[in-house]
Formats: structure tokens, sequence, C-alpha cells
């Protein structure tokens, strides 16, 4: 009796290992590795293709490893894509200097004749050179708020994906609006965005205290957060910050989880992710940027063509990782490892 | 007496999932067998695939190192020449865990394609290495004297000695030895599938679960099914053992 369930077992797991084979045809093989890792795998052949944040797609753009077969814009257009978030919102001085300090930041960015310089300190923060930081800007867009609407997009897809395994009720929320109101939180934005509007050189009180700020390896999304530093923003509000970086947002909220960081700029995807599953207790209180991803590829000329191919994404849950699951979905194609 | 241990367990996971974040036990088992065949909506893969590409890695790289470990050991343990080059030397590299090795393999196979698949097997090779050579070798020195003694007297060469005496003798180490092998890199690869991407296996499976959060009775279903591999993986050697040694 106890020989035939054994070789039930087995023959079960053959079995299962043969189907593997048979179905790979119409899947995407994703595999996870940092971005700066994705264009030397590309370089070398090693990935078919990846999904990354800039300026990693421009590089391998311009040094001519790989070809732009979807930019973001095309798999979502105006997608809201890096945030700040905090981890607590009680601090309310804390966090309107934080908000101040970004949205000045994003306002010199977005002026047009700050162009030389915004394009050395996203050389400096990036480290790569000239021709790929201005291929890169062309794609990001950078604000100061993500649309609402549109952020919850995240949610919703997030959770038909099977993704998330908590409702709002499991986190103490009576309604999904609820829960959503407390994720973004856009009360100290609003409030700097009016007192701004009063008096544009308005600068909110010193608050002495030092934050912890997460951010992600030379993200270009996340250039505000450098600007604001090199700028002295975060000088002119006592805000002295000690930055962390982290490999993908998922790791970011990780850091949120072990108190390693108070605020951080990362993904909207990972941030609502783990927001819910973990019980991660966060609040985006502004904006980074839309846009600004994009899916690179060495041969393949369209999404359809990536069937059976290996593409590199920077973890799961990341924003990347969402984009393809929208773009593999238009194209007809499956999410496989 | 098995079945008043299983109710034992049960019963204290209970308790422990009670006080803690533990899921409870009929929660990871309902999460198993869901797994077992229906795909994971992270990965896109069964607890099957996952379980059958870990083994897969495990057998192909433990099958490598059993073919060079039990010569090695036999030669090792029958000439003593040999045996006093070798031995201090597998002595001092022994205790040096296969997990140590990860970031060696990484640098020494990066000029290779699938530098990650490769090491992974590198790591599963060394695990099951030393404790094959080391449970053969054993064996292999411990031939009664006065067998080789008699052999010596009949006038039998090297090659039939070690054919007829020092091989058969060695079986029980090579059993043994095949069996702690295997266990021990399948220990290995489920700790190196977590530190690199691999795209399957249980222990890649496990850590994305953990990273996407909120899922901890998908991990506990993950540990489940590498003990169950784990102890399949045995029993079927243990039995294996009885059939090529019955009169043991």
């Amino acid at each position: 009796m106890r020989r035939l369930i054994i070789l039930a077992v087995v023959f079960a797991i053959i079995l299962a290992g043969c189907q593997q084979t048979e179905m790979e045809k119409k899947k995407v093989k994703v595999v996870t590795m940092s971005p700066r890792d994705m264009v030397e795998q590309l370089k070398l052949g090693e990935i078919d293709a990846f999904v990354a944040w800039e300026p990693f797609v421009s590089e391998a753009v311009v040094n001519g490893f790989g070809k732009i077969i979807s930019t973001s814009h095309d798999i979502w257009p105006n997608h809201p894509c890096c945030v700040v978030a905090i981890s607590d919102k009680s601090n309310r001085d804390v966090a309107v200097a934080l908000v101040w300090a970004h949205v000045k930041a994003t306002r010199f960015i977005n002026s047009e004749e700050n162009r030389e310089k915004v394009l050395e300190y996203a050389s400096e923060f990036t480290g790569k050179d000239r021709e790929v930081i201005e291929e890169a800007l062309e794609r990001i867009r950078f604000v100061e708020y993500p649309d609402k609407e549109e952020f919850v997009k995240y949610y919703r897809e997030l959770e038909r994906g099977g993704y998330l395994t908590k409702k709002p009720r499991d986190l103490g929320y009576d309604s999904e609006d609820e829960f959503l109101k407390d994720l973004l939180y856009s009360e100290f934005y609003n409030y700097v965005l009016e007192r701004l509007k009063e008096n544009e050189n308005w600068v909110p009180e010193k608050v002495n205290k030092k934050v912890r700020v997460g951010y992600l390896t030379a993200d270009l999304h996340q250039l505000a957060f450098y600007v604001a530093m090199k700028e002295g923003y975060y000088e002119q509000v006592g805000l002295e910050v000690e930055a962390k970086e982290f490999a993908n947002g998922v790791m970011e909220m990780e850091g949120f989880k072990n108190g390693e960081i108070d605020a951080g700029y990362l993904g909207g995807a990972p941030a609502t992710l783990k927001r819910v599953n973990d019980d991660i207790s966060i609040s985006i209180i502004a904006g980074a940027n839309n846009e600004g991803s994009a899916i690179v590829a060495k041969d393949a000329k369209s999404l359809e063509e990536l069937a059976g191919k290996k593409v590199a994404i920077p973890g799961f849950g990341t924003v990347q990782d969402f984009l393809l699951r929208i773009a593999a979905e238009k194209a007809g194609l499956e999410i496989g490892t | 007496m098995r079945l008043k241990s299983a109710a034992f367990f049960i019963f204290l996971w209970y308790v422990v999932a009670f006080f803690t974040e533990l899921p409870h036990p009929h929660e990871v088992a309902e999460k198993f067998f869901y797994l077992l065949f229906t795909p994971e909506p992270v990965l896109g893969k069964t607890l099957l695939e996952h379980a059958w590409a870990s083994l897969l890695r495990v057998i192909f790289a433990s099958s490598v190192a059993f073919s060079i470990a039990i010569p090695l050991a036999i030669l090792t343990g029958w000439n003593r020449n040999v045996g006093e080059i070798l031995m201090p030397a597998i002595e001092a590299i022994r205790p040096i865990p296969p997990l140590a090795w990860i970031p060696l393999a990484y640098i020494i196979f990066a000029p290779f394609p699938n530098t990650v698949q490769i090491s992974q097997i590198f790591i599963v090779f060394v695990g099951s290495f030393f404790p094959c050579l080391i449970s053969v070798f054993d064996y292999a020195r411990n031939v009664p004297e006065e067998f080789l003694e008699m052999a010596k007297v009949f006038r039998a060469n090297d090659l039939l000695i070690l054919k007829e005496i020092v091989v058969p003798h060695s079986l029980q180490g090579i059993m043994t030895g095949i069996r702690i092998g295997l266990g021990v890199g399948w220990m290995s690869i489920i700790a190196a599938e977590m530190i690199a991407t691999s795209g399957e296996g249980l222990g890649y499976f496990i850590m994305t679960m953990y990273q996407v959060g909120g899922r901890v009775a998908e991990i506990v279903a993950g540990m489940a099914m590498i003990g169950i591999v784990g102890y399949l993986m045995n029993s079927v050697l243990l039995r294996a053992e009885r059939l090529v040694m019955p009169w043991r």
C-alpha cells in the first residue's frame, strides 16, 4: 500500500514536470535582478528583455544593447509611479516639511531655466553620462501628487491578480474608501499647495529633526530627493536627512517594517502591496513621477514576440512587475517563471 | 505509535499557532493541497513544479558529486599513500559549509552562461560530495587486514583485491554516503535558491512569498513540501539499500 502511494506521488511529479515544457510556449519567463545587472545581462544575452526604471532603459538603448518595445506610457498612459511615503503621519510638522522640500525640488526640476543644473544633478545621482540622462528625462513626468483615480488602479489590479491577501476590513478599516483615503493621504500636500499659492516664497517653520529617508538605487524617478538635498531645501526646514538605499520598492517596505526608515521614495505598487499584505502602516504624502519605465528587448520587436523569452524585473510586486503583467495580458501572454 | 506522534505534533502546532503568527495546521494543509496542482498567482507555478525543479538540480549535482567522491574515497581508503596526501586537505576543506561557497561560485562561474544555475549546482555538489566521501572512505579503510593478507597469499593482484574485497566491503558506506549526500544536497539547494533568482524551486518560492508579503500559509506549505520530498528521498534510498544488500 505504501509503495503504491510513493509510486503515485513520483508519477504525479513526473507528470507535472512534463506538462511544464508543453505550456511554456505562450509564457513569458520572468526572472528578478537589480536594474544595474539587467543592462549587463541584456548585453551578454543572458536575458532577452527587461522592464526597468530610468536611466537603465536609456542606458541600454543609447549603448545599443536593446530597443524599447513598449514604454510604460504605451502600457498605461499617465500612470503614477514613484511616490513619497511616510510611516507616522501623526508627526505633522515633519510631514509638511518633507512635502514642502519635495514640492520645491519638483518645481525646480520642472522649470526650464534649471535644465543645465538638473542634468548635472541627474548625472551625479545616477552615475550615468549626459546622453543617457537626456534620453531618460524625456520619458519621465515629475509630479507633486499622483492622480488618485489612476493610483487606485494599483490596488484594483493587485487585488485582481491575486497579489493581495487581505481586505481593508482585516486591516481595521470599515470600508475600502476609508482605507484608500488613509493610504493616499493628501492633506499635507494640499496644505503646502495652499500656502505656496498665497506666497511663493513661503517656508514652513524649522522642525530641527532627523529623518531617515529610503530611496532606490540610481532611480531617476526619485531625482527630487537628490535635488532637495543639493539645493538645501531640507536644511531650510531644519530636516537632517539620513539617506538609505534599497534595491527595490518591496525591499524598501521591509525597511519601513523593520523601523529602518521614517520616510521614503518608492513605487506605488510595492507601497500598496506591502501596506495591505504585511500591514506596514504607511501613507502616501506626495507623488514623485508618472511614467518613466519601459520594456527593453534585445531581439523581440513586439510584446507578442516575448513569448517563451526570459524577461527581467526588479522584483515581484514592483511597478515594473505590474506593468509587465498588464502588457503581457494585452498581448495574450501569461507570466511564468 | 506514529499516529500518536503525529497527533502530538499537530496539537503542539495549534498551541504555538494560537500564540504566534504561525498559521494553523488546517490553513496550511488547505493551501498545500490547493497549490499542489493550482499555479500560485505570483510565480505562476504549482508546488509540484517547484519541487521538481529543485529535485532535478539536486539529482544532477549529486550524481556528479557521487561519481567523483566514491572512486576517490575507495582509492584513498584502500591505498594508505594516497590517503596520506589527500585526507588532511579534505579534512580541512570539509568543514566549510556549502553556503560559504556561494560568493566564490558566482565569481568563478561568472564567465559561463547561466551563472546562477551553475553556481547552485556547484553548491549542491559541494554539499553532497564530502559526506559521501567520508562515509565511503571509512568503510574502504576498515577492510579487515586478514582479508587483504589472505588475498595476497593467494597472489591476487591489486585490481582483483579492489574488485572482490574493497568495493564489496564499502558497499554499505556507498549506500549510506549517497543517502546522506542527497540529504545535505537537498538542504543546500533550498538555501542556494533563496539567495539568487532561479526562476523556480522551493527555496525561491518561499523567499518570493515572503517578499510579496502576507503569505505565511504559502511559506509553511513550501516548507512542508521540502520536508516531504526530503523524507521520501530518504525512505526510497533506505529501501534501495535493502534491495542492494539483502543480507543486512
